[in-house]
């Protein structure tokens, strides 16, 4: 989760969250030359003594601020457009859920081989167990199995949502009659929080998400838990 | 991912404008490596033309270009070691799911690649016979 005054991402929990964090260290760098460059050529033209009047056309300054931009702009759509496609992919889930949004929490649906759903909700402040996040616990979480691809369906059933969690590198609009898709495997085990990141109503910001990633033989014994209480 | 060895470089950040606390990995380096292709190229240039404004000029080239390089160099490398470690974890992973099967990637005997049992040539001779 972030730690208080975070201003960089959250360390990354998926494949695909590394390879974001990787091209914004690229880009970030590319950026802090450039704005190096122009502090740089703003002090030189400001402290300078020369000026000439006379100066119409120059070719050869023309060409490289001309092509020098040119060539940053596709070192910098490559990688990105790599990730784009990267993250497009759904390579044989190995679980689906659906995470439907509603007002103001989430429901989770993990109907492959049962009928298993439940609703989480955002546990109150003063309900809070000592050591647990304000705003960001649920009752719920939704358990998945480390390491394994896992696809999820995101909808909603009143108004728009978004279901996002920043240490898996996901963020998917839910819409009301409309089904979106996509897919994430968890590198690591462990709990990873996100908050609705569509503004939905009163109560907005207090639906978060929470995702926890356990060993297949967990997830096994979670799922018959859930399954009995049901 | 963090990489073996790089704990402590995590740690090993450094300050922007006295507030922002930059972590990521191989920037330190460049932009060390930068200032120091700064102080070089420009002390170079000085000392060979004793012009002072073009000195600067092309120390902060030197800057450029040194930081992009070593970062470039940097992340490269880096990024063909994750490529590694995660061949590696597979290869372990795959060791420690199919160790005493005809498909462990340790044994030298030829197999079916379909049969998941040892081999026939090991431990399967009858005990009786001489």
């Amino acid at each position: 989760m972030a730690h208080p005054s975070q201003l960089g991402f959250q360390d990354a929990a998926s494949p695909v969250m590394e390879e974001l964090l990787h091209f914004h260290d690229h880009a970030l760098m590319i950026v802090f030359l450039i704005s190096t460059l122009v502090l740089y050529i703003i002090v030189a033209m400001v402290s300078t003594k020369l000026t000439n009047k006379y100066i119409l056309d120059s070719q050869e300054i023309e060409i490289i601020w001309t092509v020098l931009p040119a060539v940053i702009l596709i070192l910098i759509a490559l990688p990105s457009l790599r990730i784009l496609y990267l993250m497009d992919e759904i390579n044989d889930p190995h679980l689906t859920i659906k995470a439907m949004g509603h007002q103001w929490y989430w429901s989770y649906e993990y109907t492959d081989y049962e009928d298993l759903g439940f609703d989480s909700y955002m546990i109150p402040t003063q309900d809070l167990a000592p050591g647990q996040f304000r705003l960001l616990e649920a009752d719920h979480r939704m358990v998945v199995p480390v390491e394994s691809p896992i696809r999820i369906l995101i909808s909603a059933e009143d108004v728009l949502h978004s279901w996002a969690v920043p240490a898996l590198g996901i963020k998917m609009d839910a819409v009301p009659g409309r089904l979106n898709q996509t897919a994430f495997i968890t590198s690591r085990p462990g709990v990873f929080y996100g908050q609705c990141s569509e503004i939905c109503g009163a109560n907005h910001s207090f639906m978060p998400i929470v995702v926890e990633a356990v060993p297949l033989e967990h997830f096994e014994s979670w799922s018959s838990l859930m399954l009995e209480d049901a | 991912m963090i990489m073996a060895g790089e704990e402590e470089d995590r740690q090993k950040g450094f300050r922007m404008l006295g507030i922002l606390d930059v972590k990521t990995p191989c920037a330190r380096e460049a932009v060390l490596h930068g200032a120091g292709g700064a102080v070089v190229s420009g002390l170079i240039h000085f000392l060979t033309t004793s012009r002072v404004r073009r000195s600067f000029d092309v120390g902060f080239a030197g800057f450029m270009l040194t930081t992009l390089g070593s970062w470039w160099y940097c992340r490269t490398g880096r990024a063909r070691l994750l490529v590694q470690q995660r061949v590696l974890q597979d290869g372990l992973k795959n060791k420690v799911a199919f160790e005493g099967t005809s498909r462990d990637p340790g044994t030298k005997t030829p197999r079916d690649p379909g049969q998941l049992g040892p081999p026939e040539t090991m431990n399967t001779r009858d005990p009786q016979s001489p």
